[in-house]
């Protein structure tokens, strides 16, 4: 994959645009999480449903595993949050990212027979935002911008001397 | 542009420019944005804890020497709480019940480092304990006339649980005691010390007018079928004892809510709290109530007061007319309790149980973000979705309002406010949140809802009725 892509300056400041956007969700996602002590992913996976909603209410149903779920969600959208926003290991926040969001995708995909009691602001059908925010960042991944506006420009203008 | 290079520093060494730097670092202010925001958010949403704010006494201030008189099942509940306040000294614990109610509140303030003298008459109570200042009178309704004006004549300041009487003729002898001996005389409708209720009343109704012109209040207080009251059988009370102060069985000292010339019923022990809000949040006294009610479940051997009541007030507000119906059911809990206070701009939703609460704008009022802002309200918290059924809304429909959740957090036992303000009152910190004209108003538009039932027909107040 080329990572020196030459952007003219609107290509490169879309694709930041997003970037950031993009980081912002991650990391107000998981402050918000970490600054309340009641949250819990419990309630969000037992609502699951399709194939894999085994797994996932499996999940919930045992408190340990639950707690450290809890934990690493939070920390994982901290964390790739503030990769995507200060370009930092962008690479790895942008993958783990995506990787994060299929699983709430999976746990409740929007699926034709599927009926959820969380609310939901719109209306999807397959497509929803998290399917949405997985390919934003798959585009970022394959228009990586870390090395020229962010910290990853650091790393690469060292490595590469 | 960037000749001048510094080439003594590492990384200009390895050939870091000043463009580096500046696009390197380019999105860290939005990380410093996104903290402004945050800190702005969380400052802003964040719910006002008033329930803790006031249990610091000002030094040189002396502790209060306290009574409790009546330490069943609510007397229990005052003692529990009382015990939790500062400043206070236990001396004493009456209660007719020696062996129960009045070992065990003994017992617990023991565990609290209070010895108190027991004593199974109020009058020895009053003739034995010489340094007392206050007494908390939590008896059965028909003892709180007497109960009341004796402790007020002793000298002391009284909290009187709720109703203040069982009749009016005792209220109003309490008034008058109050008023002769100059001492303090609070009654228990607790949630008039309630920061939620004070919130609700100060800041919304008062203050934002955010109901607009309130045209109907409805209130309930619904609770599930149960058992009579029973009784451990080695700690039976004799007869002649019960007989002294009242009573004719162990079964009518236990049940006492529900026999006339004792207590007044449901209505009485839970619409009283209800039906004081409304008085107080209207600013106003009804001008007539209507009124159906009936023993229609338990026996009326042993409930001969109503165990099912619907009630409807009409009041005469600076604003217009605003009519109020209230009901109690003992015989199924659906919605639980609460009091909802309906306007042409929103609809106030309020619960003394602190899960429930919520203001909800009319799709035609201003909108609410003033309030939000200044802290008076949450943000919405939903907005009701659309039909999930397919139904189209019909045009003459109006859509749901948004929700605002009421941001005041009340974490404390219910009555610990209402206590705490009296004391504080003794102190000379405050004003007292429900002084004796206060009860009285409350008992006269309460205590008429019995009589409605009885006579069954709209009955009218007359305004001179509510005063003495």
């Amino acid at each position: 994959m080329r990572i020196d892509t030459k952007y003219s300056n609107w290509q490169l400041a879309a694709l930041v645009l997003l970037r950031v956007l993009i980081g912002w969700h991650f990391l107000y996602e998981g402050i918000t999480k970490l600054t309340t002590p009641q949250w819990s992913a419990a309630s969000f996976l037992l609502e699951s449903k399709w194939i894999f909603a085994g797994i996932f209410k499996g999940i919930a149903g045992n408190p340990s595993v639950l707690s450290i779920v809890n934990v690493l969600n939070t920390w994982g959208l901290i964390l790739i949050g503030l990769g995507l926003i200060m370009g930092s290991l962008s690479r790895i926040a942008t993958v783990a990212g995506m990787l994060l969001i299929c699983l709430y995708y999976l746990c409740n995909p929007p699926f034709t027979g599927l009926y959820y009691a969380i609310p939901a602001e719109g209306n999807y059908l397959i497509v929803n935002k998290n399917l949405i925010e997985i390919a934003a960042l798959f585009v970022l991944l394959l228009f990586p911008t870390g090395n020229i506006i962010g910290l990853d420009r650091f790393f690469y203008k060292l490595r590469s001397k | 542009m960037y000749e001048k290079r510094d080439n003594s520093s590492p990384l200009a060494k390895k050939g870091m420019e000043r463009r580096d730097f500046i696009q390197g670092l380019a999105t860290l202010p939005i990380l410093g944005l996104f903290t402004l925001s945050w800190l702005n958010k969380t400052i802003h949403d964040r719910p006002r804890d008033v329930g803790k704010s006031k249990r610091v006494i000002p030094e040189g201030v002396s502790d209060i020497n306290v009574a409790f008189l009546g330490t069943g099942e609510q007397g229990y509940i005052l003692l529990n709480d009382c015990v939790k306040l500062p400043g206070l000294r236990f001396k004493a614990v009456c209660d007719v019940w020696e062996s129960y109610n009045q070992k065990r509140a003994a017992q617990v303030l023991k565990k609290y480092q209070h010895e108190v003298n027991t004593y199974l008459d109020y009058r020895e109570m009053l003739s034995e304990e010489k340094d007392l200042d206050a007494v908390i009178i939590a008896t059965p309704d028909f003892w709180h006339a007497d109960h009341t004006v004796a402790c007020l004549e002793a000298n002391l300041h009284v909290y009187c649980e709720k109703e203040m009487s069982n009749t009016l003729e005792g209220a109003r002898r309490m008034v008058e005691a109050a008023r002769r001996t100059g001492k303090l005389l609070q009654i228990g409708h607790q949630r008039r010390s309630n920061p939620r209720y004070l919130h609700c009343y100060n800041n919304l109704i008062k203050d934002a007018g955010i109901l607009g012109r309130i045209t109907a209040v409805n209130g309930q207080w619904n609770r599930a079928v149960q058992p009579d009251i029973g009784w451990p059988k080695k700690h039976v009370i004799d007869s002649a004892t019960l007989k002294k102060f009242g009573y004719e069985s162990m079964h009518q000292f236990r049940n006492w809510r529900w026999y006339k010339g004792l207590g007044g019923g449901p209505i009485v022990d839970l619409g009283s709290h209800q039906i004081d809000i409304f008085n107080w949040f209207l600013d106003a006294f009804p001008r007539s109530v209507l009124a159906s009610g009936g023993t229609d479940y338990y026996s009326k051997d042993t409930h001969e007061w109503y165990d099912t009541v619907l009630a409807i007030y009409e009041y005469e507000t600076e604003q217009g007319v605003v009519r109020a119906n209230y009901q109690t059911l003992t015989t199924n809990s659906s919605e639980g309790y609460f009091e909802n206070f309906l306007g042409d701009q929103g609809t106030l939703h309020i619960s003394e149980s602190a899960n429930r609460g919520g203001v909800y704008r009319e799709p035609t009022a201003p909108q609410w973000d003033k309030w939000v802002s200044r802290g008076y309200l949450s943000a919405p918290a939903k907005v009701t979705p659309q039909s999930t059924t397919g139904a189209v809304l019909d045009v003459r429909e109006t859509i749901g309002p948004d929700r605002h959740n009421i941001p005041v957090v009340f974490n404390d036992p219910y009555h610990l406010p209402h206590l705490e303000n009296f004391f504080n009152v003794i102190r000379g910190l405050e004003e007292l949140n429900c002084p004796h004209d206060v009860g009285y108003e409350t008992a006269v538009t309460v205590l008429k809802v019995n009589e409605a039932v009885e006579m069954a027909r709209r009955l009218d107040f007359d305004p001179k009725e509510f005063k003495i």
